[in-house]
């Protein structure tokens, strides 16, 4: 009896202190003059910059990102609801407070769809920063309904398909097509696309066929089930099938990516085919860092956002605001990261376009967010905008980064992404229709 | 129960006399029916959507929950598989609703007979093997069905076979019923559903195959020797739990109106054993404690702001818990230490008293 | 079709990736014989002492050889712990409980990892991985020859040890009947302390091993204990010696299968498949059972 007693005491107490534990664990910012001043060609501010707390009537914002054992998209959220916080310190939006809610998920697309609801229940008047492996799948007709314009971090098709859904990233196919236009670049003579098997992947590989067949390269593409258990079978099986004139794509998660590049070096394969690439997720300096010397400008990486490190005034801002509110962020200063930062900034930027003294519904709201245009961002390559169109796209301008020494660096300057991809053409014409 | 006489006599008569229902039978019965019709009734209007969507998961899930409760608890084996079911159950349901245009309940049947069907063909080769051996193949089994199902995805509309097409997005999702198609209408329906299948699984018990699986769970070989057909009664118990599983997955669809290999894991199989061992194994309530475990505790923990992995290491704890101290599980469990804790208060209530009628 | 030239590097890595599976499997299978507990946790006990290797490593200026020391004690602690705690009061009853049993600590450990290690590119150099041997265009690290090595040498020493010293015939005793093996004088909570000490040593150097030959990652090493049951099985959780070839062979065929694009995605099925095929393979005449009747 008292075996049984204290081990539901002891289940009972660890569980709550873990809870405890882990609740408590927020961030307190430390508040400064961070994100104030006046806005400038060389100086980017939080919102007005007044350095005033906003204590008006809030304004609720919500997002859905994935978070299980494996997969967390959180960082996108949590730095948005950085600069959220920079904002609330810095005058709102013009007094109000802007109250930020995110929702994790596992996957399970019901759990999605409710969640959704729940936000909209709550009283959510934008949805910002949603980055889910199937949110935008689950959940894009119920936006449409509602008239949400749902600006996020996009990775299924329908993020990129459909008329609620604006990305600030490119997402897996347009980042392997980019991908794929380096390795082309490099004068290869066969492509091999490697991919992790997850739904979507037939289209994901379909921009990179088709590039390749106009280019008129023999291309192949493959899928790997994920987690990786052999990692040498699979980068000696691409460098088969590359050959050694060939260029290899890979479209995996960093740490998918690093497992095959890894083993790839271990096996001194790194030089067996031409070129080798990688869609974004391989952007990140602790993919550099885990990468030797040995592969110093030898792996192109489609980069859908500026450097972290780079020199402009939101850039800088970026910086300052994670040093300043230290947002829990898994992967530091990374891509991740930006991509909350830009949407939180578009965001913003949308509900300041609303004169004071408006009242933040979700008509009003939305209103503004679609009709964001021509916003500049030295994150980007090319400026974003949102517009009432079938589709979007906005970023399909990027660079191609490589690691070397420890640190991922410009290799190719802001380059197009083909219109080869159909998706990418229509796109265009839509940018040309709207004088964009 | 015949004892001796000729040997064709042997057979072991698994037919009792019938008996009249008694007062706590009607009882029981009554408070059972008023709790349903205020599940059914009285709790739309209270809760939101959100927590309604949550509350018809718990329904699906219960059922799945019923399907392993089943063989783990009356007949004593152990599936590691019934996610990989669930599955494909969802995956026939989706495919028969974007290939034909039939009514909703006809396209659940279906299911859960062609479920049952792949249910027993998986149970054959079971039938050599049980205990560890059991759960391991089934195990194994699971796994090898998520990665084809990796790779040849679920329907959405698309044609062929597989009827999965990437070419097209924004396509119609799963129909639901016609007669339930907003949320607080899927969820009346989702719950009625859950209930029949639990009446379908009550009946199995109080009937003969519940008898025939209380002898086998016994001890098999004692069960073959007093006559039972002990190979049908373990594929019926496997078609049986198939069958409400598949079900299940055709409810499932029709909640999300899409349907993601990622939501059907082999951890997910896992955590299910964890959740039914939990709930409890002796009794069918036991399944129903298990949906709420699945799926409504991760709804409030998320509420609370509490990361997801604190879940995993509660079932984690509760298995142990269960298997240690209280293998009849939480539905038992539960009310017996409220019981304790309200005789606990009542002592502690009466020398009160008796202190402060001393003190006067 | 690929041509034999193309499939002949993946020998080298079905044999390295079979040295995976062979590990994985003999440890478990040797914690089977001496305690008579399917320990499903084996690779979630590695793959937390390999991240908490980890952290020293990389958060800490601890030296590496204590990091790797630290893992293979880690390992050795949690499941004596687990044995210690929990082995008395399940001891008598099904294998499939006590193995259920220990998938509940898998759950907690990996609840636990999931939570403090959140998902990134983490991975583990071990020294051994600077060098090795050159195979055609395959590179073999001396990391994926200690590996089989470790797996063959697993698979003799324990059989050895349980076959010819009294200890070990011991915890062949208690695993088989541990109220007999009480009866007839056996020190059981001492024997079984020592089995459950030397088989947590094991999970935890086997998680070393794995968390550079495979991926330091905790999902993965936890559920790599899956796939290396199929050689337990096929072996009935009883011949080490099968076991390891069991393990090797389903490597190679693992292997072999990849350059073939047109199934290779499919490949990570192969131990599943082996699995049931040598299972229904050894059933075909009897019924295959495990442990008494009842709970």
């Amino acid at each position: 009896m008292t075996f049984r007693r204290a081990l539901t005491a002891t289940a009972l107490a660890a569980a709550l202190v873990a809870a405890a534990v882990v609740t408590g664990a927020g961030s307190a910012p430390a508040a400064g003059p961070v994100g104030s001043g006046t806005a400038s060609a060389t100086k980017s501010v939080c919102g007005l910059g007044n350095g005033k707390k906003a204590t008006g009537s809030p304004i609720k914002i919500g997002a859905i990102a994935t978070k299980q054992a494996g997969t967390d998209f959180t960082d996108i959220p949590n730095m948005a609801n950085a600069y959220f916080k920079c904002v609330n310190a810095n005058g709102g939006i013009y007094g109000h407070k802007i109250q930020y809610s995110i929702q994790t998920e596992q996957t399970d697309p019901a759990q999605i769809a409710a969640l959704a609801k729940k936000l909209v229940g709550s009283g959510v008047v934008a949805i910002v920063g949603n980055t889910s492996l199937i949110e935008c799948s689950v959940d894009h007709k119920y936006w449409e309904k509602l008239g949400y314009y749902v600006i996020d971090s996009g990775i299924a098709p329908e993020c990129y398909s459909t008329s609620h859904s604006a990305a600030v990233n490119m997402g897996p196919r347009y980042s392997s097509d980019g991908a794929a236009q380096y390795v082309i670049s490099q004068k290869v003579d066969k492509i091999v696309f490697d991919q992790s098997n997850v739904p979507g992947a037939g289209y994901n590989s379909g921009g990179v066929e088709l590039i390749a067949k106009a280019n008129k390269i023999p291309e192949q593409s493959l899928t790997d089930d994920v987690p990786i258990q052999d990692a040498n079978s699979v980068a000696l099986k691409l460098v088969q099938a590359a050959g050694k004139n060939g260029g290899v794509v890979l479209n995996f998660t960093p740490d998918q990516a690093a497992l095959i590049l890894q083993a790839a070096q271990k096996q001194n394969l790194e030089n067996s085919v031409k070129a080798w690439a990688c869609s974004t997720p391989c952007n990140s300096d602790f993919l550099a860092q885990s990468l030797g010397s040995a592969w110093n400008g030898k792996l192109g990486v489609n980069a859908e956002l500026n450097l972290p490190s780079a020199s402009g005034p939101d850039s800088a801002l970026y910086r300052q605001i994670i040093a300043a509110y230290k947002p829990s962020l898994a992967f530091g200063l990374g891509s991740f990261s930006q991509m909350g930062f830009v949407e939180a900034r578009v965001a913003v930027a949308a509900l300041l376009s609303l004169p004071k003294g408006s009242k933040y519904t979700v008509k009003t709201v939305n209103t503004a967010i679609v009709n964001v245009k021509n916003y500049k961002t030295d994150v980007l390559c090319k400026p974003w905008y949102y517009g009432k169109a079938p589709l979007h796209i906005p970023n399909n301008t990027d660079r191609t980064v490589t690691p070397n020494n420890g640190k991922m660096v410009v290799k190719q300057n802001c380059f197009a992404i083909s219109a080869q991809d159909p998706a990418i053409a229509k796109v265009r014409l839509i940018e040309k229709k709207q004088g964009k | 129960m015949n004892a001796g006489g000729a040997p064709s006599e042997a057979r072991a008569s698994l037919s009792l006399p019938e008996r009249r229902p008694t007062a706590g039978t009607i009882v029981r019965g009554g408070v059972i029916a008023v709790l349903l019709a205020f599940v059914l009734a009285g709790l739309p209007p209270l809760l939101s959507v959100y927590w309604l969507d949550v509350l018809t998961a718990v329904a699906i899930y219960s059922v799945v929950a019923l399907g392993l409760n089943l063989l783990v608890g009356r007949v004593g084996l152990v599936s590691l598989g019934q996610i990989a079911i669930l599955a494909l159950g969802a995956w026939v349901a989706a495919r028969l609703d974007f290939a034909t245009s039939l009514p909703f309940p006809i396209v659940l049947l279906a299911t859960g007979v062609i479920t049952a069907v792949l249910g027993v063909i998986v149970g054959l080769p079971a039938l050599r093997v049980s205990g560890l051996y059991l759960a391991l193949i089934t195990l194994m089994l699971a796994g090898a069905i998520t990665i084809v199902l990796n790779s040849t995805n679920f329907p959405n509309g698309g044609g062929g076979f597989l009827g999965h097409t990437e070419s097209s997005f924004g396509s119609g999702g799963i129909r639901r019923p016609s007669i339930a198609v907003s949320d607080q209408a899927y969820y009346r329906y989702a719950v009625v559903l859950a209930a029949l299948m639990f009446v379908l699984a009550l009946l199995h018990v109080r009937s003969k195959p519940g008898r025939a699986w209380a002898a086998i769970r016994q001890s098999e070989p004692a069960a073959l020797a007093a006559g039972v057909n002990v190979t049908l009664y373990k594929l019926w118990a496997f078609a049986l739990a198939a069958f409400i599983t598949g079900i299940a997955g055709g409810i499932l669809g029709g909640s999300s109106g899409k349907l993601f290999v990622t939501q059907f894991t082999t951890q997910g199989s896992i955590i299910l054993l964890a959740v039914v061992l939990m709930g409890g194994v002796f009794s069918l309530w036991g399944a129903l404690a298990a949906g709420v475990l699945l799926q409504l505790l991760p709804a409030l923990l998320n509420d609370w702001g509490a990361p997801p992995d604190l879940l995993t290491v509660i079932f984690g704890v509760g298995v142990l818990q269960v298997l240690v101290t209280a293998p009849e599980g939480l539905v038992v469990q539960v009310p017996r230490d409220l019981a304790t804790l309200g005789r606990f208060l009542l002592r502690l209530g009466r020398r009160a008293a008796s202190l402060l009628g001393g003190a006067q | 079709m690929p041509s034999f030239e193309d499939f002949k590097p993946f020998f080298v890595t079905g044999l390295s990736l079979g040295g995976v599976y062979a590990l994985s499997g003999t440890g478990i299978v040797v914690l089977y014989r001496a305690t008579g507990v399917l320990n499903l946790a084996f690779g979630a006990v590695g793959a937390m002492g390999a991240l908490i290797s980890w952290a020293l490593i990389n958060h800490t200026s601890a030296n590496q050889y204590v990091a790797y020391a630290v893992c293979i004690l880690f390992g050795g602690i949690v499941t004596l712990a687990y044995g210690i705690i929990f082995g008395p009061p399940l001891a008598g009853r099904d294998p499939l409980v006590k193995a259920v049993g220990t998938l509940g600590l898998a759950l907690i450990l990996l609840g636990f990892m999931s939570w403090f290690w959140p998902p990134k590119s983490r991975s583990m150099f071990l020294p051994t991985s600077n060098s090795g041997y050159q195979i055609g265009i395959v590179h073999v690290t001396w990391t994926q020859i200690i590996g089989l090595v470790a797996a063959v040498v697993v698979t003799i020493g324990t059989g050895a040890f349980l076959r010819f010293t009294r200890l070990g015939t011991a915890m062949r005793a208690l695993a088989d009947d541990r109220e007999i093996a009480a009866t007839l004088g056996v020190p059981v909570r001492r024997v079984e302390a020592v089995a459950w000490l030397g088989s947590g040593l094991l999970a935890g150097t086997a998680g070393l091993l794995l968390s550079d030959l495979v991926a330091l990652d905790a999902v993965t090493l936890t559920f790599l204990v899956i796939s290396s049951l199929a050689a337990a099985l096929i072996a009935r959780l009883q011949s080490l010696v099968v076991t390891l070839f069991a393990g090797i062979v389903i490597g190679l065929v693992d292997a072999l299968i990849t350059p073939i694009l047109s199934i290779s995605t499919y490949r990570d099925m192969t131990p599943f498949v082996l699995a049931t095929i040598g299972l229904l393979w050894i059933s075909r005449r009897r019924v295959v059972s495990v442990g008494r009747a009842g709970t």
